[in-house]
């Protein structure tokens, strides 16, 4: 559980690495995993495990490509709108224009892709908020769907060759497991061993600093935000599959479980700090404790609502939390720079 | 009423003393100290020692709150006013009595704020946003915030930077008013002309120690003859006559024209009509005062802000550069002026800053090759004897003049054919600030073309093989390496028959 | 006149919809249909109102919905456990108070980020009224429905209080100082510190005052029928400030008028009854809305380029 973390001074520079946010979350998700595993009834077992993230991918895919947006101080709220909208036109495209599902799957992510890509326009080009841009289109994207399906609409009766895609196994993994396992190994390495992910942060801390060392600071942005209406697209196809059925509402509340698992993650949501194990961290978390309480006899019936009450409140400690190395460091002596010598140093040096 | 004090640290004793009804000059070159001494008066900084009295009292501890509220206002050239309130608000926010619960009277607001306007002969409707005024607009709001408080000290420091001929006569009214009204005036400004039409005193401010205060002539009986000699020593007081004119430099032979500008003009920075050469080898040093359009210049050079108008040329091929994406790619590299916001990302480590600018060429396939990278790092810090904890040191831990070698080391690591460093040693201690000095020249044996922008009048006569002198966003002057200072400071002022 | 553009421009388009209304759907000014309409719209004006100021002071607030939910609930359990009226009332409103403030004393006090201190409060006030009511009405003791009024009295009295509401807000930030000081800290911290105005204050303030706006519109809801439904006030947030933003209130704060709000909430309502009346499928309301939104904020970004 513990991932061993590369980057010590790219995550958290001086923070000691049992003190570093992902190891307080590991061994959150381990006293997590211990207690419903005493307390639960038939927590422990595979099939549970295999329940639980059956149950996360779609959350967890959107979280990882949260990740790098919020990375560079950015946001986007319409990810479970483009998941919504994505759902319903890939039944539309496969059930109405007689598309084999491969193919409508293939030009499902090219639609969600399409979306990220007019959200980038709006961020990138046009360098408006990304909050309320991506707060637009979360309503525009969604209408967008509920107007395909004239809200009633769904699509089901799915063939079984797709559907395996949400119920079946592949090498003892639930099948969209291994969409979840490359889209972290992938994005891990973009974040954590490529420059990308090294400009991702440069301009999560200075976006100003970043152009002055020649960074492509526009096209980086546009990146993100198009993988992330990709990824969207990919989810819309496991989410489709998981449930047999397609309809506007897919997704929806989506986006801010996602914010809420990079956030727990400890990725910083002004930008520059954030790591893509901590994010998969933040949504197990989650998702472990909403299983969880289920299994739990007493719990069983007010699960959900005290899962999802109790994330509310570890999010806050989390990012109560975060103050606390900022205040440790405020404590130290600060180093001598500038803003003492600035006016005093043109010294002629005759 | 007076106003005097001695010593601070950046300050090395300085006494200065404002008398009512007075408009004292101060003068200085940039980073003799003014700023410090305007800080220490409004209370912005504690002095280390030294007093400061106000009417004849000992003042034992000034913050912003108590100097304003002794009548204390300064008008900065950045204003600090609302951007999205309109005129009246601005001054009624800042002079209503505190209270949120207060009801806001529009109506005397208003009348009051086009009083005042009107007193400082600004034609600015009360209504109109801030936002939507000019620089020089929103100077004359701060002015007529200072006049409505009742400020019975206003420093203004260098008012008219920005301001048209026009508005300049008004403000000298304003001023004039002021002093009229027995307001004690502490204005500051590099222009000389101005100086002599206003004051009635003058201190030179020197290395953070006051050189000396003299009367001025009263501006009614002028005697021309009599300021030109004034102003001549004025600038001698400025710069200083023990510097070293000529000597610091050994000639590099200097190759063909690596970097040339024809025509170079941006409508919205100000740049106008820029024609230059530097060659390869050469050091090119660019004086002039603050807001002469130098760094703007060298934002068009690293594609910032692209010029409008004009050509530039690399080794005689025409380019054009659109982003700094566009200048490294022809080899030219831009050390900020600004480095806390632009010459480094603080929040990360040294290696990292020093790779930034070479992300392509030096990591294949965007792969982050860490030893490489820290390899490439402990070079540069050998090389330049940075001081830092090691290579994964965040930028914010360095000292100022550690952290400028950081962003020059990002710049070297491109191994650049242009190098242009824009206010180098601002904030550096002298032993780091004669390291820089030497690298440049190290740089420029290398064959570097090295264009330095620095309002530090020995650095650039010491560094620079041609001195080109900017005012008003264009060339106005071209000087040899080791001309006296005064006549690159008269060039810089506007006073070409001041040069001996 | 210039600074007045912004909300010219909504009214303008909302004067333009309301003469295509009565062009093609003159049934729509039919005074009852209305009626029932702004009735239904008053908490949501409220809450439009109370998210403005939050905007201008550059923060967000994305708990008003669940908080909403919370002070309805709470007031509708009050009076149902046999307290009078106001106590019930009082009840909505403390509990909005208290809301607000915990917003507040995170985002002010501890200066975390106000997207995801309320996105957590968003997530634990609904998850908590799930877990205390799972999803139960609240049945109301008979006369509360309407204050005990006729219905179209009561009506009368939600809208009253709703546009009282308004107004009152409305010229409490124009004519009031610390109504102005909320303008001036969205504007600009520095400014404001020189001018002797602490922003962290008057940031809490504004979470304390759109926690008092939750409360009141939770109230002016649950009169409106005789159950209240603990799952009311999904997706609120977001119409609020859609509202706000198409409005003319800047997401980069210090800028905004609360009467330009009413102009975008009443334009976003026009919406849905155009749709119907012109016969397109009432499923593109949410899509037009979006774009609405969006059209408003590139307008923005455009004209502040210029």
């Amino acid at each position: 559980m513990n991932l061993p973390s590369p980057h010590p001074s790219q995550t958290r520079s001086g923070v000691r690495w049992y003190l570093r946010h992902e190891t307080l979350l590991a061994v959150l998700v381990l006293v997590e995993i211990l207690i419903f595993a005493s307390l639960g009834r038939r927590f422990g077992t595979a099939d549970n495990a295999a329940n639980i993230v059956r149950h996360s991918v779609e959350i967890g895919l959107l979280a990882l490509v949260m990740t790098p947006i919020i990375l560079t101080g950015g946001i986007d709220l319409s990810v479970g709108s483009v998941l919504g909208l994505c759902a319903v036109l890939f039944g539309k495209l496969w059930r109405d224009a007689g598309f084999p599902p491969w193919l409508a799957g293939v030009a499902t992510i090219g639609i969600g892709s399409l979306c990220g890509a007019f959200n980038a326009l709006l961020i990138a080009r046009f360098r408006l908020p990304p909050l309320i841009v991506t707060l637009g289109t979360f309503s525009l994207f969604r209408g967008l769907a509920e107007a395909v399906t004239q809200g009633v609409d769904a699509f089901t009766n799915f063939p079984e060759s797709f559907l395996f895609l949400g119920g079946g196994q592949l090498a003892g993994l639930p099948t969209q497991a291994w969409i979840l396992v490359i889209a972290a190994v992938g994005l891990w390495i973009t974040v954590h061993r490529m420059t990308f992910g090294r400009s991702l942060r440069t301009i999560g801390f200075s976006p100003e600093g970043a152009r002055f060392a020649g960074l492509p600071v526009e096209r980086r942005l546009v990146t993100c935000y198009v993988l992330a209406g990709a990824v969207a697209g990919v989810a819309a196809l496991t989410y489709t599959a998981r449930f047999g059925t397609a309809k506007a509402d897919a997704g929806m509340g989506y986006e801010l479980f996602a914010i809420t698992g990079v956030v727990l993650g400890g990725t910083r949501i002004l930008g520059g700090v954030g790591t893509i194990h901590g994010t998969l961290l933040g949504v197990a978390a989650v998702a472990i404790l909403a299983n969880g309480l289920t299994r739990v006899p007493s719990l069983m019936n007010i699960a959900g609502e005290l899962s999802g009450m109790l994330t509310g409140i570890v999010l806050v400690l989390a990012l109560a939390a975060g103050l606390v190395p900022s205040m440790i460091a405020a404590r130290r002596p600060a180093p001598r720079d500038s803003l003492s010598t600035r006016n005093s140093t043109t010294t002629p040096s005759a | 009423m007076t106003k005097s004090f001695h010593a601070v640290q950046a300050l090395k004793g300085v006494s200065f003393e404002l008398r009512e009804g007075e408009v004292h000059a101060l003068l200085g070159e940039n980073g003799a100290g003014k700023s410090t001494l305007i800080k220490v008066i409004t209370g912005a900084h504690a002095p280390d020692s030294g007093t400061i009295e106000v009417g004849g009292c000992v003042v034992s501890s000034l913050t912003p709150v108590s100097a304003h509220a002794m009548g204390i206002a300064c008008i900065y050239q950045q204003p600090a006013l609302f951007p999205d309130l309109t005129v009246t608000e601005n001054i009624g926010l800042r002079l209503d009595p505190p209270g949120g619960l207060l009801r806001v009277r529009w109506g005397d607001r208003r009348r009051r704020a086009s009083e005042l306007l009107q007193r400082v002969g600004a034609a600015i409707s009360p209504d109109s946003e801030v936002r939507s005024l000019s620089m020089p607009e929103q100077q004359l709001v701060e002015i007529a915030c200072a006049l409505g408080a009742g400020a019975r000290i206003v420093i203004m420091d260098e008012p008219t930077a920005s301001l048209t001929l026009r508005e300049q006569r008004l403000l000298f009214d304003v001023v004039r008013d002021l002093r009229s009204r027995g307001v004690g005036v502490i204005y500051i400004s590099h222009r000389l002309e101005e100086i002599f039409a206003l004051a009635d005193r003058v201190t030179v401010l020197r290395d953070g120690q006051s050189v000396a205060t003299h009367d001025l002539p009263k501006a009614g009986a002028e005697n021309p003859s009599q300021a030109g000699l004034t102003e001549k020593e004025l600038i001698r007081l400025m710069v200083g006559r023990d510097v070293q004119s000529a000597g610091a430099t050994e000639p590099v032979p200097a190759g063909a024209d690596r970097l040339s500008l024809r025509g170079i003009g941006c409508a919205s920075s100000g740049v106008r009509d820029v024609s230059f050469s530097v060659r390869s080898g050469e050091v090119v040093g660019l004086a002039g005062l603050v807001g002469a359009g130098r760094t703007e210049l060298a934002r068009i050079l690293f594609g910032i802000t692209p010029a409008s108008s004009g050509e530039i040329l690399i080794d005689g091929q025409r380019v054009s550069i659109h982003s700094p994406l566009d200048a490294i790619a022809l080899g030219i590299g831009y050390v900020p002026e600004d480095r806390r916001r632009h010459g480094l990302v603080l929040e990360m480590p040294v290696a990292s800053n020093i790779s930034m600018a070479v992300h392509s060429s030096f990591f294949r396939w965007g792969w982050v090759r860490r030893v490489a990278e820290s390899k490439l790092a402990d070079g540069f810090i050998d090389r330049l004897s940075i001081k830092c904890a090691d290579s994964q040191a965040a930028g914010s831990s360095l000292s100022g003049g550690n952290q400028q070698k950081v962003a020059l080391a990002r710049w070297l690591a491109t191994k650049p054919s242009v190098l242009v460093l824009d206010e180098p040693t601002q904030g550096v201690d002298v032993g780091a600030k004669s390291e820089i000095h030497r690298i440049i020249r190290d740089l420029a044996r290398e064959g570097v073309a090295v264009l330095v922008i620095s309002s530090d009048l020995p650095e650039v006569l010491q560094v620079s093989d041609r001195i080109l002198v900017m005012r008003g966003g264009a060339v106005v002057s071209e000087l040899p390496g080791g001309s006296a200072p005064d006549r690159v400071m008269a060039a810089a002022l506007g006073k070409s028959e001041v040069a001996s | 006149m210039r600074n007045y553009f912004r909300e010219l421009c909504v009214l303008a388009a909302l004067f333009l919809m309301l003469i295509l209304l009565a062009i093609f759907a003159p049934n729509f000014f039919e005074l009852q249909p209305l009626q029932s309409r702004l009735t239904a719209a008053a908490p949501k004006l409220l809450l439009a109102c109370g998210v403005a100021l939050v905007i201008v002071a550059r923060e967000i607030d994305i708990s008003i919905g669940s908080l909403f939910a919370l002070a309805g609930s709470g007031a509708a359990m009050a009076a149902a456990a046999g307290l009078s009226f106001p106590a019930a009332v009082a009840v909505a409103l403390i509990i909005g108070l208290a809301g607000g403030a915990i917003n507040g004393a995170l985002v002010a006090g501890l200066r975390l980020p106000s997207i995801v201190v309320t996105l957590a409060t968003m997530v634990i006030w609904r998850e908590g009224l799930r877990l205390g009511q799972q999803g139960v009405f609240i049945n109301l003791p008979p006369g509360t429905q309407w204050f005990g009024l006729s219905m179209a009295a009561g009506q009368g009295v939600v809208c009253g209080i709703a546009f009282g509401t308004l107004l009152l807000l409305a010229l409490a930030t124009r004519h009031l100082a610390a109504g102005r000081f909320i303008y001036a800290v969205g504007s600009d911290d520095e400014a404001a510190r020189l001018a002797g105005i602490s922003p962290r204050i008057t940031r809490f303030f504004v979470f304390l005052l759109m926690g008092f706006l939750a409360g009141m519109g939770a109230v002016l809801n649950m009169v409106q029928s005789p159950q209240v439904d603990p799952n009311s006030g999904r997706g609120l947030e977001l119409e609020a400030i859609a509202a706000a933003v198409v409005g003319g209130v800047a997401v980069t704060g210090g800028r905004g008028r609360l009467w330009g709000v009413l102009a975008g909430l009443l334009l976003l309502l026009c919406i849905g009854p155009a749709l119907t009346y012109a016969g397109v499928r009432p499923y593109w309301e949410k899509a037009i809305q979006g774009g609405i939104i969006l059209a408003a904020v590139v307008a923005d970004g455009l004209r502040r380029q210029r």
